[in-house]
């Protein structure tokens, strides 16, 4: 081995950051999904060190039963504890767990890296509801059983509902949007908040990220057959509705859809569209005062022209460097070659590596608290 | 397929012009309109400028088509020798070049990227009353070729292609590769002295200075009596990003790199020495150093950390404009090397940037899917231009226009300007300074308090001269919307030209439109004599007074 890793360390040469491990990942058949994903998360440092911190001071419940945050947890710790600053690794414990547990990643079909995330994310919220629920049952037991599923919760805009519980997954990954909808009769404004784990976002040819979260936060107006049910005038209504990010997440994921369903080929088409995203990001449609602002430190890439077949990738950025992860593959690369995975501006296009789902870290943290 | 040789090809290209051109490569898509409306009339699509088809190197796609125009003024060309065979191979590019002379005087040669080279623009513009291109239709076959004219250079892959502006054949005239890198930038003067007025920039950081006419004459395809500067990167080889003269600058010239460094050359030294500049202590510390001997590059300006996208100077030559990855543009006092403002974009980097002629305003286009203008006199942006839906990568202010009712008199200056973005779009905006208002600072959740945050705080306050301001909040800067938007390529824009006549439009992809500015149809006349005043009425004062 370590022809590849010797080579990625040859690259760095005395820039290789200290106590950082680039180990790629060994595929088990169309589990680069998995892969992709894994990096980026791995790479999202705040999520690597709170994941590895709760770990080693809640052994004792690690112990007990082996879940997919422990398998992540170990399979982290398998990383950062390698002699070896380069080389790759083999994910089977955490990947049979995955398999195990969920049918949809049982087979050997090509899946999506989005809906992996968006599991293994809600997983690991649940998996740390129940632990503190547990901890918390020896005391007082009762209370805590109408815990907020998957993390998608309503609250009204006044009354204090309960503090749900924030796990260091809410921290780093959970924001709020808050849904305004005004009647166009009476003018109430209805505000509804909805908390997300990642954006989920259309996309058009030729735009930006800029644009699509513009589109995504834009006013709309409900009417004709989509009209609203007015509380205070107790009818439906046409009325406007836009979605505003009230509380922007510490990490901020963006899922391109790229994989849309196309209703007169009754099948889901690939988008190959040209989506410029820039490496740094603000986002202005926020009900906070300052503007959120980020920077992107990881890309998960569909490669292939079709939605059923084709391999993921990712783009990592860790210590200044940029770095491409191919399943056991490690290679720096230039900042501008981060470029290369925007799109296509044509439809038929040889080029078919695109960024799929982006990371974002926020980086003024003077502003939040 | 060589169409320049091709005796048909005028014939063909000429019976497509008037509906809508088929292009052969870069396909009419449904949905692209052929003229777009403002308030003063509809520009329509004259023609197209391309690079023959099939000629898509593995390479193409990495590059970045920029288009510079060149106006190659009548003058004797005696000094250049050119042997007879290659007047013999070049014969029919000749008659091509020669059929519209006259069109496109007083088209400034700018360069898309710096909007340099435009200092002395009243040398060119003397002869706009006597010619209009539209009715020199007359072919001249036996005209002495001399060059004149007005030239698009453009690159597409490992090429340089140069198209005659005013000729309608869709094909160049001239192709010169380079096999060992791709050319990336370029600028043209027209008032060099000596014949060297084409600059070449490429992906390996290799520079050539060459004479515009001579390339014209050669038969060949390559690059024929050039100066050849940082040979093999030997001083810096990281991509050479943009390129531009010095306006009255004695054939200096200035490099921009992908590392964040600007090299000064002076064309009549010699660049075969190792100028040996010290090592950058501090990647984000601006510092300029000067070569010991005096040899190309004569100085080093290290700018920022990460590329440096874009440069241009005032027309004046007195400041430089530079845009980069960091997002910040910064303006410096060429002669004195001292930094006397700058800013910060809203995010991302910024790709673009552009004076007004008379110096007093700044476009920035960039990845925050803006346009800024940025006041030289209050040192800071003044307006935000909303209305791309991707990157803005091309600005530039249209000189030629002037507001339909001004008479000179009037205190309030309207300025047009346009912008292209990776949207595919060209979008034209007016700013007039007085109608701008500083947008309500509406405190949020109903709390009348001025807690604005620290950035909007003190970003109202004078600024010390020489720092750099943050970026403004998106509250904070007043938005300009756009006056036409129009989608005119498939593949996202790279940059836009104005000239007396038309706005050139160019895609990364290398495809050029040509629009047509409105004409009054009443009066055939009139076309000329509006646009000698309209240039009388410009105001063209240097930054300086």
């Amino acid at each position: 081995m370590g022809a590849a890793g010797s080579k990625l360390e040859k690259a760095l040469g005395d820039q290789f950051p200290e106590g950082e491990r680039y180990f790629g990942l060994e595929n088990f058949g169309n589990t680069c999904y998995c892969n992709s994903v894994l990096q980026a998360l791995y790479f999202c440092v705040p999520f690597r060190e709170q994941l590895l911190e709760y770990y080693s001071s809640n052994k004792s419940f690690a112990d007990a039963e082996e879940n997919l945050l422990t398998c992540l947890a170990d399979l982290f710790t398998q990383i950062t504890s390698q002699k070896k600053k380069t080389g790759v690794i083999a994910p089977k414990r955490f990947v049979q767990r995955l398999k195990k547990q969920n049918e949809i990643f049982r087979s050997y079909m090509h899946q999506d890296a989005h809906e992996f995330l968006n599991y293994l994310l809600n997983e690991l919220v649940d998996i740390l509801e129940k632990e503190s629920r547990a901890a918390k049952s020896d005391p007082e037991s009762c209370s805590s059983s109408e815990q907020i599923p998957n993390g998608i919760k309503t609250s009204h805009m006044n009354g204090h509902v309960r503090e749900p519980l924030i796990t260091w997954v809410h921290k780093n990954f959970q924001g709020i949007l808050t849904n305004e909808t005004r009647c166009l009769r009476c003018e109430t404004v209805t505000a509804r908040d909805e908390t997300f784990l990642d954006l989920s976002l259309d996309i058009e040819q030729n735009t930006s990220i800029t644009s699509c979260l513009k589109n995504f936060s834009s006013t709309e107006t409900l009417n004709a057959e989509d009209k609203f049910f007015c509380d205070k005038c107790c009818s439906l209504q046409e009325a406007q509705k836009r979605m505003k990010i009230k509380k922007p997440p510490q990490i901020l994921v963006i899922h391109l859809k790229r994989f849309k369903y196309i209703e007169q080929l009754g099948r889901y088409k690939k988008l190959s569209y040209r989506v410029v995203f820039p490496l740094e990001l603000k986002l202005s449609n926020t009900v906070e005062d300052t503007d959120a602002e980020y920077s992107l430190f990881a890309v998960v890439v569909h490669v292939g022209s079709g939605p059923n077949h084709g391999h993921y990738v990712s783009l990592v950025k860790s210590h200044n460097h940029w770095l491409f992860f191919d399943d056991e593959n490690v290679e720096m690369i230039d900042e501008s070659a981060v470029q290369t995975f925007f799109g296509s501006a044509q439809e038929y296009s040889s080029n078919t590596d695109h960024g799929y789902i982006l990371f974002y870290e926020r980086v003024d943290v003077g502003n939040t608290s | 397929m060589i169409s320049a040789s091709n005796p048909n090809s005028m014939m063909s290209s000429s019976s497509t012009t008037g509906n809508n051109n088929a292009a052969g490569s870069g396909q009419q898509a449904p949905g692209l309109k052929t003229y777009f409306k403002t308030p003063e009339g509809r520009y329509k699509l004259k023609y197209e400028k391309s690079h023959p088809a099939g000629l898509l190197h593995y390479a193409h796609g990495k590059s970045v088509t920029q288009v510079t125009l060149a106006h190659l003024k009548d003058k004797p060309v005696h000094a250049l020798s050119s042997s007879s065979s290659s007047i013999g191979i070049s014969s029919g590019v000749k008659s091509a070049a020669a059929k519209f002379l006259g069109g496109g005087n007083g088209s400034r040669a700018l360069s898309f990227v710096g909007g340099n080279g435009g200092s002395k623009s009243s040398s060119g513009t003397t002869k706009v009353g006597s010619l209009s291109s539209s009715y020199t239709n007359s072919y001249t076959p036996n005209s002495n070729f001399d060059g004149k004219g007005t030239y698009l250079i453009f690159n597409v892959g490992d090429a340089i292609f140069i198209s005659d502006l005013n000729s309608q054949d869709k094909d160049p005239i001239k192709s010169i590769n380079f096999s060992t890198s791709n050319p990336i930038s370029h600028a043209f003067d027209p008032d060099a002295k000596d014949g060297h007025d084409l600059l070449i920039g490429l992906n390996s950081g290799d520079v050539y200075s060459v004479s515009l006419r001579q390339q014209l004459q050669d038969g060949g395809k390559k690059l024929v009596g050039a100066q050849h500067y940082n040979k093999d990167g030997c001083v810096n080889n990281t991509r050479c990003t943009s390129i531009s003269w010095v306006p009255n600058g004695d054939g200096t010239f200035i490099v921009a790199h992908a590392d964040g460094n600007m090299y000064v050359y002076e064309k009549n030294k010699d660049g075969s020495g190792d100028p040996s500049f010290p090592v950058i202590k501090d990647q984000n510390q601006f510092s300029v150093s000067h070569a010991r001997y005096s040899k190309n590059p004569i100085a080093r300006w290290h700018i920022c950390q990460g590329s440096i996208n874009s440069i241009a100077f005032s027309s004046d030559g007195a400041y430089i404009a530079i845009v980069g990855r960091d997002g910040y543009l910064r303006v410096f006092d060429f002669k004195t090397e001292q930094l006397i403002c700058g800013g910060k974009s809203y995010y991302g980097a910024l790709l673009c940037c552009t004076w007004s002629m008379d110096g007093k305003y700044i476009l920035t286009g960039g990845e925050d899917d803006l346009v800024q203008v940025w006041s030289m006199e209050e040192r800071k942006i003044v307006a935000w231009g909303e209305g791309h839906s991707s990157w803005v990568s091309g600005v530039a202010f249209d000189s030629y226009w002037s507001a339909p009712n001004s008479d000179g008199t009037s205190e309030n200056v309207v300025y047009r300007f346009g912008s292209v973005g990776q949207d595919t779009q060209v979008l034209l905006w007016d700013l007039e300074m007085e109608e701008l208002v500083v947008p309500m600072r509406r405190a949020p959740g109903g709390s009348p308090t001025m807690s604005t945050g620290s950035q909007s705080a003190h970003w109202d306050h004078a600024w010390p001269p020489g720092t750099l301001r943050p970026a403004p909040s998106m509250r904070d800067v007043p938005k300009l919307s756009p006056l036409v938007v129009h989608r005119v390529h498939t593949d996202p824009l790279s940059g836009l030209i104005f000239t007396q006549e038309s706005v050139l439009t160019v895609c990364r992809e290398g495809h050029i439109k040509i629009w047509a500015r409105p004409t009054s149809s009443t009066e055939p006349n009139s076309d000329s004599s509006l646009s000698a005043t309209t240039l009388k009425e410009k105001p063209r004062l240097g930054y300086r007074q």
